[in-house]
């Protein structure tokens, strides 16, 4: 290992959570704004996380423990393993470890509203999957690797220029997977859940905190993805990644939750539609 | 040695089949069945250990008997059982595919190409070893099972008189067929040990003799005799397409030159045919799904390292015999499309037996796919995929059929917090299923390796990746639902481990206190195959290089580009990376760091599940406050999708797109 890799693995460990965290705080500001409250101050995830951590310790079986720590262990490692410019196919199925010990842990609660949690965060997984790996299919088709180191050394364009169909696909799977409104269907970050709190409702105390903290890894990684669509310029880089979150964020406020009924087979077929035009244009493009 | 090797993998399972059907006392069987899989398990590792390079080998005679007569004998015997048995059943289909079979093979034997010798008879390469070790193993660890599973079965069904003698009969013999069957280069033997298969099926699926039993034996029946007569079509059109009985040898046949691709292209589509047919793909399902009636040991059997892996094993064997042909594309369309379906029609089922046979179906389909796509990175996708699912699925079947003796029902709701009750094998039944679903196990990483080599077809990436999500969601679903529930009495020991504690856990898991009662014949199968999913996938790098890597020999060395470079890690390729041991101390380390946080002292341990305020006060109890102040059960259930995806809503079509699929591929290859 590099000293270089040592460096990633490090940053990705310990700057990646307050990044997140702050993204956090910055999502909570503006969500007030456009709601038209003063809103938390910017740390108030952390002032909440380091709450939480105070807690008395309550759970209602065992198995949440070892979820929880799974689920932060997921997206830790997916973290570092995008920090390592590792394969994208690997990150996502790291991911996707997360995704199930968090579904796992709100199954071991016997709360109906834990259980119903968990079947509708699988079926969230179960919409954006599929869709981001056919973004990452069409990065493949593009560059001509999965790795993301490969395509940072070789491709010298910007990749939402070539792909901006895909970036659209990828951030609508980013809405369900951050589980933002329309797509708030498993649970929910805003108060007004229809189902208490979904996968989040047996979760308390330090180890509710361990997920918040996971969520930020998350939130990280996402970022991190988006990125990947400009990685040439940082200025537009970063431009990217406010201007998608942002709409990420007005998404959220202006959207009134949808069914999985609905999601699911939209999701896919907007997705697919999407998906197969951009790989057309690429092979277009290539001949 | 080596000969003597192959022919105890093929001739003792026959011999110690028959052995059973003669013992009357269950002692001795039992004696009979884990020998013979022992000496079974020793040969395929020796054959393993003894053999660098492929093998060839062509028996001359046996007992004095020449050995090509021998076959060709016992295979119209055998066709003509077939065609008593279907006379009895009086099944006017069954008798059709039957005597479709008899009429072409005496023409072919006795008019078109009389004494047709071929040399090797019998081939030996990695991938003939790699089935051998499955079948040796996983199938031997089955019998193992098996014995005392039927003593309990039997006894759940008051039989007066036991028929264990029978079942073990065919259950023993299975295995030698499936070693002949991949040691087989000629193709007239393949053929035969394949017809035993079907046989061999159909007798231990109708095994309980009722009414549904039969129905469904004889729809596993007809299904694979249809495959049989693709495979007679292909041995005839074979030559008479080349005028040559050299491609009657499988290697032959693969190794073609490129003139007699055109001639041998519809023989081709022929043996893929017959390998879809017997792997159950879809529109050919419904036979795998029936065989769920049979007891635990044969689903086990069939689905995970016999009778379906026969089917995949044909169609990755003659892979690059087809490469770059419009057929391989057809195959990884249909492959995929199973693999889609498949997964589908998994989602909706509660039975926990149809969720692993749709499952079975599914990952055949991806084994399918990847040799359609038939790049050297596809084929190892491909053979890996076997290997692991052999074990897994193995094992999910074999903890299924002891959790229903348990509890006496298969219903996955039936299985909510079963790991308070039978926390050993619900432990057991939780890796298998975690083996086939999360990186770094090996299932997982042959599908991303399969992924990866899809890419470039996106008609079936697009396929692959929209299945792969539906097999997520009832793994994961599944394994939650065996840790469900209040968890009352954990932790009786705890803080005696003192330092090793964290160890102890990971072995004994959260909780002590039941004790494990399975008989060894049950324990053993269970514990070794967990164990043996784990390991392999740990070890995968160096499965690679002795075992996997050979396989792509059969490449044409302009095609050959080492697609996968091992290291420490694990995998690397030129389009991306899997590394294995990283994820591996990731979790472990997760997990170590999980069991220290729960066995701390402060922690008050248990909240009732949240219900608004109107819980019933006993924690143990899933009650509510209801109208009138009543309390009332709740039952929670999974979503199933019935109502968008039931089984008898989208069967009909899947099968009918399935078929179009089919008609193409021979349309195109005939035109």
């Amino acid at each position: 290992m590099s000293m270089n890799e040592v460096i990633a693995v490090l940053a990705a460990i310990f700057v990646a959570p307050i990044i997140g965290g702050i993204v956090a705080g910055i999502d909570r500001k503006v969500t007030a704004r456009l709601q038209g409250r003063y809103g938390p101050p910017l740390l108030q995830p952390f002032y909440d996380v380091f709450k939480l951590f105070g807690k008395e310790k309550m759970i209602v079986n065992y198995w949440q423990i070892i979820c929880a720590y799974m689920y932060l262990a997921a997206d830790v490692l997916t973290v570092v393993l995008l920090a390592l410019q590792s394969d994208l196919l690997l990150i996502f199925f790291v991911l996707a470890v997360g995704g199930v010990f968090l579904v796992i842990g709100a199954l071991a609660a016997e709360s109906p509203y834990s259980q119903i949690g968990a079947q509708r965060e699988l079926i969230q997984m179960l919409t954006y999957e599929p869709l981001l790996i056919l973004v990452f299919v069409g990065i493949y088709l593009e560059t001509g690797s999965f790795k993301i180191s490969d395509i940072i050394a070789n491709y010298h364009e910007p990749l939402l220029l070539s792909l901006p169909l895909l970036f659209v696909v990828l951030g609508y799977a980013l809405v369900i997977k951050l589980k933002k409104s329309p797509f708030d269907i498993a649970t929910s970050h805003h108060a007004h859940q229809e189902i208490v709190k979904g996968v989040l409702t047996e979760y308390s105390g330090p180890y509710l905190a361990i997920i918040e903290i996971s969520h930020w890894y998350e939130t990280v990684f996402i970022l991190g993805l988006c990125a990947l669509f400009w990685h040439t310029n940082f200025i537009w880089m970063a431009v990217l990644l406010v201007v998608t979150y942002f709409g990420e964020v007005l998404v959220d406020n202006i959207c009134a939750r949808l069914t999985w009924r609905w999601m699911l087979p939209h999701a896919w077929t907007g997705g697919l539609i999407m998906s197969f035009a951009n790989y057309f244009w690429i092979y277009e493009k290539i001949k | 040695m080596v000969d003597s090797l192959i022919g105890i993998s093929i001739l003792l399972p026959f011999i110690a089949g028959a052995l059973c059907f003669f013992t009357k006392n269950h002692r001795v069987r039992a004696a009979i069945i884990v020998t013979t899989g022992i000496i079974l398990t020793i040969s395929s590792l020796m054959i393993f250990q003894n053999l660098n390079g492929p093998y060839l080998y062509t028996p001359e005679t046996l007992l004095g008997l020449k050995v090509n007569s021998l076959i060709t004998f016992a295979d119209f015997a055998l066709l003509f059982i077939i065609l008593a048995i279907a006379f009895k059943l009086g099944n006017p289909l069954v008798i059709v595919l039957t005597l479709l079979q008899i009429i072409p093979l005496a023409y072919f034997e006795l008019k078109m190409a009389p004494h047709v010798e071929v040399t090797p008879a019998l081939y030996i390469d990695n991938l003939s070893i790699i089935m051998n070790l499955i079948i040796s193993i996983v199938g031997s660890l089955i019998c193992i099972f098996g014995i005392r599973y039927m003593e309990e079965h039997e006894h759940h069904l008051h039989l007066k008189k036991s028929r264990q003698p029978r079942f073990f009969f065919f259950l023993v013999m299975f295995l030698g067929a499936m070693n002949g069957l991949v040691f087989a280069n000629n193709l007239l033997w393949l053929y035969f040990f394949w017809e035993v298969t079907t046989f061999c099926s159909f007798m231990l699926i109708g095994h309980d003799k009722t009414e549904i039993a039969i129905r469904n034996a004889t729809r596993a029946l007809w299904m694979n005799m249809t495959g049989g007569v693709a495979f007679v079509a292909a041995i005839i059109f074979i030559y008479y397409n080349t005028q040559s009985m050299e491609y009657l040898s499988l290697q032959a046949l693969i190794n073609h030159g490129p003139e007699v691709m055109t001639a041998l292209l519809l023989p081709f589509a022929l043996l893929c045919f017959a390998g879809f047919t017997k792997a159950a793909q879809v529109p050919f399902q419904s036979w795998l799904c029936g065989a769920m009636v049979a007891p635990t040991p044969v689903s086990a059997l069939l689905h995970s390292s016999t009778m379906v892996k026969a089917g995949v094993y044909i169609v990755v064997r003659m892979a690059p015999g087809y490469q770059g042909t419009f057929l391989s594309t057809m195959v990884a369309t249909f492959g995929a499309f199973t693999f889609l379906t498949a997964s589908a029609l998994a989602v909706n089922m509660s039975n926990g037996k149809k969720i692993l046979a749709y499952s079975t179906i599914a990952n055949l389909g991806l084994i399918i796919a990847c040799a359609g796509i038939n790049t050297p990175a596809a084929i190892i996708a491909a053979v890996l995929l076997i290997i692991f699912h052999a074990i897994s699925k193995g094992l999910l079947f074999l903890c299924v059929g002891t959790i229903e003796h348990a509890i006496g029902s298969r219903d996955i709701e039936d299985m909510r917090g079963l790991y308070n009750s039978m926390p050993a094998v619900s432990r057991i039944t939780i890796i298998g299923i975690l083996t086939m679903m999360l990186p770094p196990f090996g299932a997982l990483m042959s599908k991303w390796m399969a992924i990866e080599a899809a890419a470039n077809i996106p008609w079936v990436v697009v396929m692959i990746a929209l299945g792969s999500g539906l097999t997520v969601l009832f793994w994961a679903r599944w394994a939650g639902i065996f840790v469900s529930g209040p968890h009352l009495k954990v932790f009786e020991s705890q803080g005696k481990e003192g330092f090793f504690a964290p160890l102890v856990t990971i072995f004994k898991g959260f909780y002590t206190k039941a004790k494990w009662k399975d008989p060894a014949s049950i324990k053993v199968p269970l514990v070794s195959l967990a164990i043996g999913a784990i390991i392999l996938s740990l070890s995968v790098p160096w499965l690679y290089t002795f075992l996997v890597d050979p396989v792509l020999s059969c490449y044409k060395p302009g095609l050959f580009v080492e697609p996968f470079k091992t290291g420490p890690m694990g995998f690397t390729s030129g389009a991306g990376a899997f590394y294995v041991l990283p994820v591996f101390l990731v979790s472990i380390i997760a997990y170590l760091a999980a069991v220290v946080a729960a066995k701390q002292k402060d922690h008050r341990v248990f909240s009732a599940p949240y219900m608004c305020g109107e819980q019933y006060a006993d924690i143990a109890e899933p009650k509510f406050r209801s109208h009138l102040n009543n309390w009332t059960n709740y039952v929670p259930a999974n979503i199933y999708m019935q109502d968008i995806i039931g089984e008898s809503k989208i069967s009909y079509w899947i099968n009918i797109i399935a078929l179009i699929i089919l008609i193409v591929l021979f349309g195109e290859v005939l035109r």
